[in-house]
């Protein structure tokens, strides 16, 4: 459905994308992670036709992005982070501009429009000028507006930012449906949980390159990351920290806690727990934290994906 | 309390808006008006007043008198014949013309009244006024009170044919003395004939310089504002959205231009027809004509209004460079101050002002009530048109160049 093949982008000296490549499958949900200024923007702006790359190629839906300019538009819909909307016109007249621009006649379009309205829960005030909604609500028209001719991809630039939990939820809701009935999405998120609730795949995207990608489990599995035992104590002597040390290779130390590392969390939990009672020391908490999107991403690019 | 002024003071040096409204657009009005009012510049080139001359007598006698106007201080004369100088009138590119009627030399001669006459357009009457002023008292001298002291020694020798030759000299010497003097070309009744080639019929000039100088300059705030629309767009995100869509960037952009222009074209439509309602201006009589100008004006200005949005990156930006153009074009352009009222250094310079060749149309339409097949009527639409045109195309480069740019 998306190939993605060398791309790369340079803003004066700087090197947004060094030479990126990826696919992603019909249907499938793909999320494009990173911190900020790892290229991932740039990316997006890319496939989503608006900047031009340097060199490499990307084909949506088997379109070239810089040959077939056009068709590779009509294919797509994109959901900007920015609310790009005109607040003195109501839901339904921004709706009708939105989808005037994609040459679907008035009587579909009015059809389509009151279809995604109601699923957004947004019909009954269909009327009313979005600069009298909620942050939430006009939300869920920004992405309504994408949706209407129907694309085939969709583009998603963290959709989710800074709305009620309601909005969220039906967000949440008509984003599986998509997903369920077989449209592609590109999905940039700084909330971990969304990521790993509706992604199949995951790109992580640092410095202008991919630097990992796959499923959450091949992730896992590829970067052989281990669950951690976290025993936190009150106070710990030098003597007591080497004698365990010199029993667990696969530890690091912080201010008020040891970070057990195990491959093998049902067996090591209790072994940790006695030796740390049988060497002294005053433990105060034990926290086991699985691996995660958030670990792996901060395993790869040293920084929380908020950062 | 110091601290607050000196913060104070450096937020406000700061604001490169704020000093541009306090020091540069002042600055600039200052020099414009002065300009304008010819209280500075333009050396005494500049100053002189041309008189556009047809002598059709061209005998001695009058290209004698034409030379000594030409010799005055402040006067440049410019000769052509009589259907030329009275086009030039009609047209608006001469307030007035002095002809010398066939038979002007012979008249002199025989001490009869010269046929002399001032051909004037009555829309510009503080202009025609100050000319006609100046003419005639040098005129009188050159030719009134020579004519005048003919007829009355002709008058002299006729009522008495018997008297001896000294005698007659002697009184005749006196005659002229008494013609020579300040006191006669003071009362001599003036013998130029005034006809005015445009007069009032159904707009005063001055209703018309009002509205036309009003609206145009007032058009020209509003589709500022209307192009800067494109800079809001930028900011809240809309345009990005519109490029995603499969409309092409030069769509999006004429999309703004067409609709700037319906909203101007709208807005002088209502211009007109209010001053029809409250001030009388008579319009229904040149609806084509109207139209076809307030379509070349909407054209022109929200062209401008495009343009220097297109070199702005904030609406703030387009606020303090418009105002600064806006008001510098309307005071050289003629709508503030009517331009013949300017040196002539400045009227020259009006016509780089959309204001110049709107105001001129819309007196074409009003008052010197040229047909809409005119030549001169329909230069003024191509000039509108073409300026319009040209600042579209920067307006586009510029707006790819700052505002399509996706970084």
């Amino acid at each position: 459905m998306i190939k993605v093949t060398n791309l790369k982008k340079s803003f004066n000296s700087i090197e947004a994308l060094k030479g990126i490549s990826f696919d992603i499958k019909q249907g499938e949900f793909y999320g494009l992670l990173g911190p900020n200024g790892a290229g991932k923007t740039t990316t997006i702006n890319i496939m989503s036709t608006i900047l031009e790359q340097d060199e490499g190629t990307v084909t949506i839906n088997g379109f070239d992005l810089k040959l077939n300019t056009k068709d590779c538009k009509k294919t797509i819909g994109v959901v900007p982070q920015e609310i790009a909307l005109y607040d003195e016109l109501s839901a339904y007249s921004n709706l009708m501009f939105w989808g005037s621009l994609y040459n679907i006649s008035k009587a579909d379009l009015k059809l389509r429009i009151n279809e995604t309205l109601k699923l957004f829960g947004l019909f009954d005030r269909r009327n009313d000028k979005v600069k009298t909604y909620s942050g939430g609500m006009k939300r869920r028209v920004n992405i309504a507006s994408a949706l209407l001719h129907n694309p085939k991809v969709i583009f998603m630039d963290e959709p989710t930012v800074g709305i009620d939990p309601q909005s969220r939820n039906l967000i949440f809701e008509v984003i599986e449906k998509l997903h369920n009935d077989g449209m592609t999405i590109i999905y940039t998120t700084h909330y971990m949980q969304e990521a790993e609730r509706f992604c199949d795949r995951i790109g992580i995207i640092d410095k202008g390159e991919i630097i990992a990608q796959g499923t959450l489990d091949e992730l896992k599995t590829t970067l052989k990351m281990n669950e951690t035992i976290v025993v936190s104590y009150n106070t710990i002597s030098d003597e007591i920290f080497t004698k365990i040390s010199a029993q667990w290779k696969d530890l690091k130390r912080t201010e008020n806690a040891i970070h057990f590392y195990s491959s093998n969390i049902k067996n090591d939990l209790s072994k940790v727990i006695i030796m740390c009672s049988d060497l002294g020391l005053d433990i105060l908490n034990i926290d086991i934290q699985k691996v995660n999107l958030e670990s792996i991403f901060l395993n790869l690019t040293g920084k929380q994906l908020r950062d | 309390m110091l601290k607050l002024t000196i913060k104070d003071l450096k937020l406000f040096f700061a604001d490169k808006r704020a000093l541009l409204l306090t020091f540069a657009i002042p600055i600039a009005l200052i020099t414009l008006f002065a300009l304008a009012y010819g209280s500075m510049g333009g050396g005494k080139e500049s100053n002189q007043t041309k008189i556009t001359i047809a002598d059709e007598d061209k005998t001695n006698e009058s290209k004698s008198v034409i030379q000594q106007i030409d010799l005055l201080k402040g006067f440049r004369v410019v000769q052509t014949t009589t259907d030329s100088a009275e086009l030039l009138v009609k047209k608006g590119d001469e307030a007035a013309i002095l002809i010398f009627h066939k038979g002007f030399g012979d008249s002199l001669n025989a001490g009869c009244k010269p046929p002399i006459e001032f051909k004037y357009d009555a829309a510009k009457d503080a202009e025609v006024a100050i000319l006609l002023g100046a003419l005639e008292g040098n005129l009188i001298g050159m030719i009134g009170t020579k004519s005048m002291e003919k007829n009355a020694i002709k008058q002299f020798d006729t009522e008495n044919p018997t008297m001896d030759s000294i005698t007659r000299k002697t009184i005749h010497d006196q005659i002229s003395k008494n013609f020579s003097s300040d006191e006669s070309k003071k009362q001599t009744e003036s013998f130029i004939k005034k006809t005015p080639l445009i007069a009032e019929e159904e707009n005063s000039p001055n209703l018309i310089q009002a509205v036309a100088g009003t609206a145009i300059m007032m058009l020209l705030f509003s589709v500022t504002g209307m192009g800067a629309s494109l800079l809001d767009e930028k900011q809240e995100g809309t345009l990005k959205k519109l490029m995603y869509s499969p409309l092409h960037a030069n769509s999006i952009l004429f999309g703004k231009m067409i609709s700037t222009n319906i909203v101007s074209v709208f807005q002088l439509m209502v211009m007109f027809v209010f001053a029809q309602l409250a001030f009388g201006l008579e319009i229904t009589k040149h609806i084509p004509s109207l139209l076809l100008m307030i379509m070349a004006t909407s054209y022109a200005c929200s062209s401008l209004g495009v343009f220097i949005a297109s070199f702005a990156k904030t609406r703030q930006q387009v606020q303090g460079m418009s105002t600064l153009i806006i008001l510098v074009m309307s005071g050289i352009g003629g709508s503030m101050i009517p331009i013949f009222f300017m040196p002539i250094f400045m009227q020259k310079l009006a016509i780089i002002s959309i204001n110049y060749w709107s105001i001129q149309g819309f007196f074409d339409v009003f008052w010197r009530m040229l047909p809409i097949t005119d030549i001169t009527f329909l230069t003024r639409i191509l000039v509108l048109v073409l300026i319009g045109t040209v600042l579209n195309i920067i307006a586009l480069q510029m707006f790819k160049k700052n505002s399509l740019k996706i970084s």
